[in-house]
């Protein structure tokens, strides 16, 4: 009785791991592709956040060297601290712990930036609608 | 006397031979009964046997097989996928997210000098065909939500492995260098060869646009 048991048993772990084994090598090609395109998404997404607080940044500072006077000391601070942020942000290391707490800081400064500037400057790509992102297939 | 004695004698006879008929009858009767129970039983038993022991068994086999194959094929599954999962993001991550940059700074750029003061403009772009150039780049860039951009990028990011594919799969390298040679001229990429250009001729503006690639 015992042996029929074991033998039925194992019949069964069997079958499993046959069924185990197919799944997952299926699950490691399906999933690495569905990983990569959300991961274009939100790469993409990331970049073109950054890139344009780098772009603010820039022509800010571009006209800070033409004319040292043309923005308050205040303004010129978050300018600053903004470009301190762009620098550290680890753009090609995506599950480094620290991305989300500079972009955070990132926004903040840009915000306070642009008040002192009184420009009402914002960046429309904020992830707003995530249905119409989800649409686009890579 | 004569006559009643033949009547009897023919009567007689004549049963005789009725219960003969009937007793072969019901002989016979008997006989094709047993064959008929003799066949029937052993048909049944044989096939009944081979039932059980090929279709039923090979169901049975099969079932286990179909429900356990399938449970273990699912979990299998999800295992795969999560092991994929971080490797596969990082890989799409790291494609797209310079061009992102490139990007956004194209926006920033454009979105930063058209909220300047005036004077600031001026002195940044010394001539006003160059100036409402930017503006109008500005406009151009604006009216693009990144969703568009997503899309546009998408259709570019297929282009390219479509031409990598065809580059594979061609013999001559001729064929393949000529159609390298008309990159597909994308949206986002003309927006930033028209920003490198308007800041080539500023040198105010000093800034360096990353190369996508």
């Amino acid at each position: 009785m015992d042996d029929l048991f074991d033998s039925s048993l194992n019949l069964e772990d069997t079958h499993y791991k046959e069924g185990y084994d197919e799944g997952y090598s299926h699950g490691l090609v399906t999933g690495k592709e569905e990983a990569r395109q959300v991961g274009l998404k939100v790469g993409f997404e990331v970049g073109e956040e950054l890139g344009f607080y780098r772009g603010c940044v820039e022509i800010w500072t571009s006209a800070i060297r033409l004319d040292p006077t043309c923005f308050s000391p205040r303004a010129k601070t978050f300018i600053c601290q903004m470009e301190e942020l762009i620098q550290k942000y680890p753009l090609m290391d995506p599950e480094n712990a620290q991305v989300q707490e500079i972009m955070d800081s990132l926004r903040l400064k840009f915000k306070m930036a642009c008040s002192s500037l009184h420009v009402k400057l914002e960046y429309n790509g904020y992830p707003k609608s995530s249905t119409e992102v989800n649409d686009i297939q890579f | 006397m004569e006559g009643r004695f033949a009547e009897e004698l023919y009567a007689e006879s004549l049963q005789l031979s009725k219960l003969e008929l009937t007793s072969t009858s019901a002989d016979d009767q008997e006989n094709k009964a047993n064959v008929c129970d003799g066949d029937d039983l052993s048909l049944w038993d044989e096939s009944d046997d081979k039932l059980e022991s090929s279709s039923d068994l090979d169901r049975e086999w099969q079932r286990r097989h179909d429900q356990f194959h399938t449970i273990g094929y699912r979990d299998g599954l999800i295992a795969g996928k999560e092991a994929a999962a971080q490797e596969g993001f990082n890989f799409g991550f790291k494609q797209s997210v310079l061009d992102g940059h490139s990007w956004g700074v194209v926006r920033g750029v454009t979105s930063a000098f058209s909220h300047l003061p005036h004077q600031l403009k001026e002195r940044l772009i010394e001539t006003q065909k160059k100036r409402n150039e930017l503006l109008g780049l500005y406009e151009s860039v604006h009216s693009l939500s990144t969703t568009d951009c997503l899309r546009l990028f998408s259709e570019e990011i297929k282009a390219q492995e479509a031409l990598e594919q065809s580059e594979h799969s061609e013999v001559s390298h001729h064929t393949a260098g000529l159609q390298e040679q008309p990159s597909h001229g994308s949206e986002l990429r003309n927006y930033r060869e028209q920003l490198e250009s308007l800041i080539r001729d500023s040198p105010a503006i000093d800034i360096h646009l990353p190369k996508p690639k």
